[in-house]
């Protein structure tokens, strides 16, 4: 009776921590991924997709173009919807996300946002999912530093 | 007896919890993902090159910049006072003390937006506070600051002001990034020991 007693009290602690511990596994807004899945995909820029790529693509991928409002007009990639980035993960969306069976190709005109729905997609388990860009490669150094062989800066060092 | 009996209750207990956590949980994000979009989303993370010029020309000491493109074109140039941290080696735990700062201010760079943009969800996702990105990045940094010609008849103060900052960031980003690295750490070392003398700290 005794030790009842005490398998009680062990269960009494031990239920409410694993019930909290279950409601976060399955809470959707938590990141479950580890962070080295995305380095390991940004390697040599092997989650970016060009224009041409994506032509490629089979009819079941989808783009999403998380582009300012007033640029969305510009691009006529099939099929595509366009999701304003703030709610790109309101559950009607994450639905979205969810239901496509192939590719999703996230696009916008600002690099950096794509670029950060990307990381942010990818930590929630999104798999399958790559970015639009225009350029083959967006972090190529397009200017040549020129140096100046006169500089001096003995007054410095000494 | 009761005692054993006690503890392996509590194991198995805590074994069914350790099996429910994520295998990664350590290396996950801290923030919850609605959180850390609002975030991405706000504009004030953003450092322009005329302000990150201003940081170059004031030796500002509660700003860090972090330059994610690889050693070899970090050696070509970059921006004066600059950590390399190549973006493949971010998650070293050797690089957890550099970027996770609690004054000072991290403001990423690469050549275009892209991989600061990742290194700050990273980052922030972590939950590390005071990150920020180069808008635009070195290609910015080269549009603007080194490329900065002023050609009209009339100037107003504050034009003048950004212009006579840029004019300054570009002097020494070209000065520093002239020398040969063996100097540039000797440079760096001459500041610091110059700067350690007039606070009055020790050599």
């Amino acid at each position: 009776m005794n030790q009842l007693k005490k398998f009680k009290t062990a269960a009494l602690v031990l239920l409410p921590i694993l019930i909290l511990v279950i409601i976060r596994m399955n809470n959707p807004d938590v990141f479950k991924e580890s962070v080295s899945k995305a380095m390991e995909e940004t390697k040599d820029h092997g989650n970016l997709i060009t224009p041409d790529h994506l032509k490629k693509l089979a009819a079941s991928s989808l783009v999403i173009d998380l582009s300012n409002k007033d640029h969305h007009d510009s691009l006529q990639f099939h099929p595509t919807i366009y999701i304003s980035p703030e709610r790109l993960l309101d559950p009607e969306n994450r639905e979205i996300l969810d239901r496509t069976k192939g590719t999703v190709v996230l696009y916008a005109d600002d690099v950096a946002i794509s670029s950060k729905a990307w990381i942010i997609l990818n930590q929630l388990g999104y798999s399958n999912l790559y970015i639009l860009t225009l350029e083959e490669d967006p972090e190529v150094l397009k200017y040549k530093f020129q140096p100046d062989t006169s500089a001096r800066l003995e007054e410095e060092l000494n | 007896m009761n005692a054993r009996i006690i503890f392996s209750v509590w194991l198995v207990g805590l074994g069914i919890i350790v099996a429910f956590l994520p295998i990664n949980g350590a290396e996950s994000f801290r923030l919850e993902s609605k959180e850390l979009l609002a975030k991405s989303l706000d504009e004030v993370h953003y450092i322009s090159v005329d302000q990150a010029a201003r940081y170059l020309n004031n030796e500002d000491s509660t700003v860090q910049f972090i330059d994610l493109r690889s050693p070899e074109e970090f050696r070509e140039c970059n921006i004066p006072g600059s950590v390399n941290i190549p973006f493949p080696t971010l998650l070293d735990p050797a690089w957890e003390a550099t970027i996770r700062q609690k004054s000072t201010r991290t403001i990423f760079y690469g050549n275009g937006d892209q991989t600061a943009a990742y290194a700050w969800t990273i980052a922030t996702g972590k939950g590390y506070k005071n990150c920020f990105i180069l808008k635009g990045g070195l290609n910015e940094w080269f549009r603007t600051v080194m490329n900065s010609n002023f050609s009209g008849d009339k100037i107003t103060p504050a034009e003048n002001a950004r212009f006579e900052a840029r004019v300054n960031a570009r002097k020494a980003f070209t000065q520093i990034n002239s020398l040969p690295d063996s100097l540039k750490s000797r440079f760096f070392s001459t500041k610091r020991l110059k700067q350690s003398k007039l606070d009055g700290g020790c050599e």
